[in-house]
């Protein structure tokens, strides 16, 4: 009978480390069967991102040593100064910069042949967004609404809304502002190149890219914050 | 019979449900100290059928050969030498001369059960 328990014992440690080992040698469940130069790309991509982050930390140093440095009659102005920036970040204020201004217009021929006008739908003007948000550190503005991070683009009641605001029937403007030049020129010539027009003029308009211009104006959201999350903390605590 | 079987499926189940990994660099200790178990086990099985069995063999069998397999391969690692597949090739074999001796002994006591029966059939 001692001999059957030490029997069962010794297998039972057999048996888990038979297991443990299953369970090591299964551990990358998929393998990893990237080349190179996909891997190369991944880095890239990871240093990038890098590059973005200490940028911003900096940014955040600054307004640290701002706060640190300043004395209490200047503290409020700091907290002024960051809230302003705050709310530019937004998009909550005007803003004028280096950008170009697009005009959407119902084709020629879709005037010659007498097609009823209608609206830019919602897919299309979505589409352009993205492909414009392909350029980091841009502005847009659609027929004087504001895109922002919570900005919707959607169909209501059958009309094509931005912010909720419903886009007039072409012609409108949309305008873009980059961080600078360099950029705009960038953004002009991937406009000028890209699918978009095509897929405008399937849908009876035309985008007139203007050239670059040092001066264009963006107007900013106008509704108000919704604050749902953040809870003020009663005094005291 | 049945005790040892189910302590084995305890500890198999216990392994795959806790989901214990151990790192990748000692993945080649567990696999040595896994062969070593199973040679002391298949051994202790053999000398039970040979009725040579001793506990405490038996017992500082198993937990000896797991150490000295596991230190081989740790001496291995650092002196820059597989010596781990010394202990896997000794390992190996007396796992096979300890698997044919326990066939032969079955083989040899089905045999003799066949002859009994047969005789008794005769009588």
């Amino acid at each position: 009978m001692r001999r059957s328990w030490m029997f069962t014992a010794i297998l039972f440690i057999v048996g888990f480390m038979v297991a443990v080992q299953y369970n090591t040698v299964q551990q990358p469940d998929e393998r990893d069967t990237r080349d190179i130069w996909a891997i190369r790309n991944e880095l890239a991509k990871e240093r990038k991102l890098h590059s973005e982050l200490l940028t911003e930390v900096r940014g955040l140093d600054e307004t640290l040593k701002k706060y640190s440095g300043s004395e209490k009659g200047q503290a409020g102005q700091a907290l002024s100064e960051t809230v302003r920036e705050l709310r530019e970040q937004a998009g909550m204020t005007e803003l004028t910069g280096p950008g170009i201004v697009i005009d959407v217009k119902p084709s020629e021929e879709s005037i010659a042949l007498g097609t009823p006008l209608h609206e830019v739908s919602p897919e299309l003007l979505t589409r352009f967004v993205n492909d414009a948000n392909r350029f980091k550190d841009i502005n847009m503005e659609i027929d004087g609404k504001r895109i922002t991070a919570l900005s919707a683009i959607r169909d209501i009641n059958g009309n094509t809304t931005v912010n909720g605001l419903p886009v007039q029937i072409p012609p409108f403007q949309i305008k873009i502002i980059s961080a600078d030049m360099k950029n705009s020129e960038k953004l002009y010539n991937f406009l000028q190149s890209s699918s978009l027009l095509d897929d405008f003029y399937l849908d009876d308009f035309v985008l007139e890219i203007s050239q670059p211009a040092e001066d264009v104006t963006i107007s900013g959201r106008t509704d108000p914050f919704e604050n749902r999350f953040l809870k003020e903390l009663p005094k005291g605590d | 019979m049945w005790l040892p079987i189910l302590g084995l499926i305890l500890g198999v189940s216990l392994g795959f449900l806790t989901d214990i990994q151990i790192p990748q660099e000692y993945g080649n200790y567990l696999s040595i100290a896994v062969l070593a178990a199973l040679d002391t086990l298949l051994g202790g099985i053999r000398a039970h059928m040979q009725r040579v069995y001793d506990d405490l063999v038996f017992i500082s069998g198993f937990f000896f050969n797991i150490l000295l397999a596991a230190a081989l391969a740790f001496l291995g690692v650092h002196l820059g030498v597989d010596l781990y597949l010394a202990a896997i090739f000794a390992f190996g074999v007396r796992l096979f001369q300890n698997l044919a001796v326990i066939r032969r002994i079955l083989l040899t006591k089905w045999s003799e059960v066949r002859k009994v029966s047969a005789a008794n059939n005769s009588k």
